[in-house]
């Protein structure tokens, strides 16, 4: 059974903030500028979906640029020393990093999948029976990154039809 | 001394593997808790820490953490928990199975190593 729950987006906004403190901008001089729209584009994304006394996905979709950028901030690279690869394996574990922390907000009982990433906008993508409920949007060195949490339940799929 | 890196991120093994050998570890990598026994059990010396995230395919963490403890081999191996596991039940749940300390990821570097100094593993002040 999935109960009712809300992560807002001042609770994203605290998590991604501290993925920035640990990860990209360690320094405190990159912060991700916020743009509340959220329709800016993506090239490239990954998710993590969980399961149980809550269901749905946290998504992570930025820009190329930026999905090479945090690989490079990650891996302590120069920017073109980074791999497809790295920046594959970092875009998993940020979607693996929000989406952690999301779970421990939900109720217990909440089962978190491996991260998945595809190197595709956003919008490729289709989560059955889900409905974006919040996000935060904003640029990185003038670059889009988004963070979106997303609940399944079978509602959606009724008002969807 | 020697440290082993258990994730399944290679990303993030790289970023322990960075502080760990800032600290003077010689690092040990494994992709999930099997590979990580499998590589204990080729090793001559025990390392003297794990750092070990919790979801992985194969061997999660915590089955990691209970084999590890029933293996009187490995008794000295200082084990802690690197995830995004947070809830408090889950926390009691790998100290009650013999992780000796958790760290929540996102982690800063400085966090880290005060973990370590805490546990001993590094000395205290290591971080300034």
């Amino acid at each position: 059974m999935s109960v009712e729950v809300e992560v807002n987006e001042s609770d994203l906004a605290e998590m991604v903030e501290q993925v920035w403190e640990s990860y990209l901008d360690p320094e405190g001089i990159s912060p991700l500028i916020p743009t509340y729209d959220e329709n800016q584009p993506s090239e490239v994304h990954s998710s993590v979906s969980i399961t149980g006394s809550w269901s749905g996905h946290v998504v992570y979709a930025s820009s190329r640029a930026a999905a090479q950028r945090a690989a490079a901030a990650f891996l302590a690279m120069e920017i073109d020393e980074v791999s497809e690869e790295d920046i594959s394996d970092t875009l998993g574990e940020l979607a693996n990093i929000v989406g952690g922390n999301v779970k421990a907000m939900l109720p217990t009982g909440a089962q978190l999948s491996l991260p998945q990433v595809v190197l595709a906008p956003e919008s490729s993508a289709r989560y059955p029976n889900a409905q974006r409920i919040s996000g935060v949007y904003g640029i990185w060195e003038g670059e889009p990154v988004s963070i979106s949490m997303w609940h399944s339940s079978a509602e959606n799929k009724e008002e969807g039809e | 001394m020697r440290a082993m890196v258990i994730d399944d991120s290679r990303a993030m093994r790289m970023i322990l593997k960075r502080i760990v050998t800032k600290l003077n570890f010689e690092a040990v990598e494994a992709g999930d808790g099997q590979e990580a026994m499998d590589r204990l059990a080729e090793l001559t010396e025990v390392p003297e820490l794990a750092l070990i995230d919790w979801n992985m395919p194969n061997m999660n963490g915590l089955e990691f953490v209970t084999k590890v403890r029933a293996d009187p081999r490995l008794r000295e191996m200082t084990l802690v928990m690197v995830t995004t596991e947070s809830e408090q039940s889950q926390i009691v749940r790998a100290l009650a199975a013999g992780a000796h300390e958790y760290v929540i990821k996102p982690f800063t570097e400085g966090a880290m190593i005060e973990k370590l100094a805490l546990l001993g593993l590094v000395p205290t002040g290591a971080n300034s």
